[in-house]
């Protein structure tokens, strides 16, 4: 039996579908059959991102309507073993489909796969609550910038109204050379603020827009994001795994540089 | 340093916004909310100002104080 995670933030922008790709990647590298759902109805991303986009045929929405079966709209990724993506639809909006229906067919998959991770929506309307419908925990998103933060702490309290206890939280952006000179929030600051489990913190890498511009995973490429991800989806897995240092790899990187610079 | 560091504001502002949110009220209205308890409560217990403290949680506000003990 399955497990359903939600990828939310409130506030659009901070990470989620590069997150979603990416722990889905994770999961499946660690040997999980994971199916990743693109909830945003009429943004669809998640495709783009995971480099996929030339292989939809069906969506969410036709499967949802019956115009399909939920097998021929899920789009195997050649790169990942059992991982598969069940794309959003382009042109419909998000009233095309009911919480009640977004819960019956993550129920259904279920049967079929380990993890099911749910792309959610930016924002608190329909989109958000068709996407959390289903969700047996939640991964929620948010950078160390106050705007991220005050809207993650809006969705935490909405998840709790609904019956979600069970959430942690995901830090994206780190600049450790600004949280050093006291111009960033530090992980603990942010967790402090939000007073729920962290279950990983990102280093703002450049590896990250690099990976989106090739359509693949930061996981498949040797950064620090990449690692983060995979400590990540080791987390979500139950694994008991240290948080890694933000701060000694830049240095070595700037130094490396540094070096290069004056040779 | 003369100068506060952004986080300092950036967190002071964010425990205002996330505590008028939680509440729906205004930061105003939480001042009262501190105030008005801290009178109540000093009614019946015997604690100063700076003992005395208001946190307010998604799902709970906390009241804490400590008292003087002999």
């Amino acid at each position: 039996m399955g497990e359903v995670i939600v990828i939310t933030s409130g506030k659009g922008g901070v990470g989620k579908t590069t997150t979603t790709a990416n722990i889905g990647a994770g999961l499946s590298e660690a040997g999980k059959k994971v199916v990743v759902i693109d909830t945003d109805l009429g943004l669809r991303n998640l495709d783009v991102v995971m480099g996929l986009e030339n292989l939809i045929v069906y969506n969410l929405v036709d499967v949802i309507e019956g115009s399909c079966r939920l097998k021929q709209a899920l789009i195997r990724d050649k790169r990942y073993e059992n991982l598969y993506l069940l794309p959003s639809a382009q042109t419909k909006d998000k009233s095309a489909i009911s919480p009640g229906q977004m819960k019956k067919l993550t129920s259904e998959l279920k049967e079929d796969f380990d993890y099911i991770l749910l792309d959610c929506p930016a924002g608190i309307e329909q989109g958000f609550h068709n996407a959390i419908a289903g969700a047996d925990r939640a991964l929620v998103v948010t950078t160390p910038e106050v705007s991220a933060i005050r809207d993650a702490d809006r969705i935490i309290g909405l998840l709790e109204k609904s019956g979600l206890r069970d959430n942690a939280l995901i830090i994206n952006r780190i600049r450790m050379d600004m949280v050093r000179r006291g111009d960033m929030m530090s992980v603990d600051d942010v967790t402090e603020i939000l007073s729920i489990p962290l279950i990983g913190a990102l280093p703002d890498d450049e590896h990250v827009v690099i990976g989106t511009n090739q359509g693949e995973p930061v996981i498949g490429i040797d950064s620090l994001a990449g690692k983060a991800y995979r400590n990540i989806s080791r987390r979500i897995m139950g694994e008991d795994v240290p948080f890694m240092d933000l701060n000694s790899s830049h240095k070595f990187f700037s130094k490396l540089s540094g070096i290069f610079r004056k040779g | 340093m003369l100068k506060k560091s952004s986080v300092f504001v950036a967190k002071n502002r964010l425990k205002a916004l996330v505590t008028s949110d939680r509440v729906k009220c205004t930061p105003d209205s939480y001042d009262k909310i501190c105030r008005e308890l801290y009178e109540t409560l000093s009614k019946y217990v015997e604690f100063t100002e700076e003992d005395f403290k208001v946190e307010i949680f998604r799902t709970q506000i906390l009241i804490s104080f400590s008292g003087e003990e002999e």
